[in-house]
């Protein structure tokens, strides 16, 4: 028996027959729905149905969140399909921008990197208390029997002929001819470079002299002076030319020769020129920079305890050839 | 014979306005074709339609579309009103009418899906939302329509075989329909 008056089919069914088809229900949601879309329209982002889709967000924001935290680790996966259908234009578009981003990259490292290297040099002025000019090493050597650089700076930045030149890690060498906008360095390991240092531990002082083989030679140092492998050299500020204290070098190689008045030291630099785009050249030194009296006595001291030695070496040697003659 | 338990049929009314309020909110948004975008309240208001129907179908499919409203940019009550159409079209004929028929099912749901898409997107252009009919139906209307049938899939499934079946051996939901043929044989008659 149909308990509907909705026009449906009979049936003998008791369970849904008595529901009507919604057509009341259809009218009235259409008429409040075409009237709540004839105000959202005129209101648009203002009023009281915009304000219910601000609450609307607001309350269901959690759930957003909580679907794109689930999804985010799924959403590459779209890329693929957009990589795989990519036209040639996109491929070649996208192409050319990875260059340029490849390339500006190499030049962002360089600036870093030079920013690191200036960040040390600041770092070795301020330890030092350098009175100091930055230059940059524009070229190396243009001949095959100087070791030297030339720097950017001249006698139009303050530089000048005589003036130190170092890195951070240690002394580089000395400025030995400066025209109005360049200057040229002569390395430590030159041939004719030589450098007032002393071993840091003990204070023994000689000189540092470069060489043909580019290696640093300590030399002034007497076989009575106690000189190790691993010793560090520094610049001991006698002739005031180099501040005091500047890193120079290690000691790698300490030999004594029999017979012979001197140790024969070898130094490896810290400081590699063709390494190195910027250094600090040192205009001038403080007061605190220079050696002391003290240290020039002990210069002195070591200087004449190394005649000493030298001439009983010699008294020696008389003795022994007056001997030979007297025996013959 | 057709015996009726409403308090299960809100039950699982409810339990269904949820799970498709979250994937709405939570999946939707993160899971597109094109521009294209599921649309979990239609599968809501469709599965109410053509489980129950009637002025409950229809309400759900407004309830629904005013919450799809208010969870996108589009003027309030446009989808409000798609739904509520679609409902009462998809509600007319007959109650239950996913229960056994699986094809039946996706063929009334893709049309729906199809048409709401349209209206709406076309509605949406009217409104000045977009500028070119042909990126509101090739770009918008379609790819939505497609994502939303493929969406459509599991829930048909699941209430034209599982729930069927499971009311079938003795479950509490209706029983005594007129088997899978029936409805495919109406579908015909119809011309849908």
């Amino acid at each position: 028996m149909p308990l509907s008056s909705s026009g449906r089919q009979p049936r003998s069914a008791l369970s849904n027959s008595r529901q009507s088809t919604g057509g009341r229900a259809l009218i009235a949601c259409v008429v409040v729905s075409l009237a709540l879309f004839t105000a959202s329209s005129r209101m648009g982002d203002e009023g009281p149905l915009a304000a219910a889709r601000s609450a609307f967000q607001t309350v269901t924001t959690p759930i957003r969140y909580l679907g794109d935290t689930v999804a985010s680790p799924f959403r590459g996966l779209g890329n693929v399909v957009v990589n795989l259908t990519a036209d040639q234009a996109t491929l070649s578009e996208l192409q050319a921008e990875n260059d340029q981003l490849r390339a500006r990259n190499v030049e962002l490292e360089e600036a870093a990197q030079t920013a690191e290297r200036l960040q040390g040099l600041l770092d070795l002025r301020d330890a030092y208390d350098l009175q100091s000019t930055a230059a940059r090493i524009i070229s190396g050597s243009s001949d095959s029997w100087s070791t030297t650089v030339s720097i950017d700076k001249g006698t139009s930045s303050g530089v000048n002929a005589g003036m130190p030149v170092t890195a951070a890690s240690g002394v580089v060498g000395q400025v030995v001819e400066s025209a109005s906008a360049s200057s040229r360095v002569r390395l430590l390991t030159d041939e004719n470079s030589s450098i007032s240092a002393m071993i840091q531990s003990s204070r023994v002082q000689g000189m540092l002299n470069g060489s043909v083989t580019g290696q640093l030679k300590l030399t002034l140092v007497g076989t009575d002076q106690q000189v190790s492998v691993g010793d560090v050299v520094v610049t001991s500020g006698l002739g005031g030319v180099f501040p005091k204290g500047l890193p120079l070098g290690e000691v790698t190689s300490v030999e004594s020769s029999p017979g012979a008045l001197e140790l024969d030291i070898v130094v490896e630099p810290y400081s590699h020129a063709e390494s190195y785009e910027e250094v600090l050249v040192i205009t001038s030194l403080t007061e605190g920079q220079q050696a002391t009296a003290d240290d020039i006595a002990a210069a002195d001291a070591q200087d004449q305890q190394g005649d000493d030695a030298a001439d009983e070496e010699g008294t020696d040697s008389g003795e022994q050839a007056q001997d030979t003659e007297t025996s013959e | 014979m057709q015996v009726a338990d409403r308090n299960r049929d809100m039950r699982g009314t409810v339990v269904l306005a949820v799970v498709c309020l979250v994937l709405q909110l939570a999946l939707a948004p993160n899971l597109g074709l094109g521009n294209g975008r599921a649309n979990f309240a239609l599968i809501f208001s469709a599965c109410v339609a053509l489980q129950s129907g009637g002025t409950r179908g229809v309400v759900a499919g407004f309830l629904a579309g005013l919450v799809f409203d208010l969870s996108s940019t589009a003027p309030l009550g446009l989808m409000a009103f798609c739904l509520s159409v679609s409902s009462f079209a998809l509600g007319l004929e007959q109650r239950n009418r996913m229960a056994g028929d699986l094809g039946t099912t996706m063929a009334l749901f893709s049309a729906a899906s199809l048409g709401v898409s349209l209206v709406f997107h076309l509605a949406m252009l009217l409104v000045g939302q977009t500028n070119s009919i042909l990126d509101a139906i090739i770009f918008r209307a379609l790819p939505t329509a497609v994502l939303t049938i493929v969406f459509f899939v599991p829930f048909a499934y699941y209430y034209s075989r599982v729930r069927a079946a499971g009311a079938g051996i003795g479950g509490a939901g209706t029983i005594g329909r007129g088997g899978i043929g029936r409805s495919a044989a109406r579908f015909g008659r119809r011309g849908l």
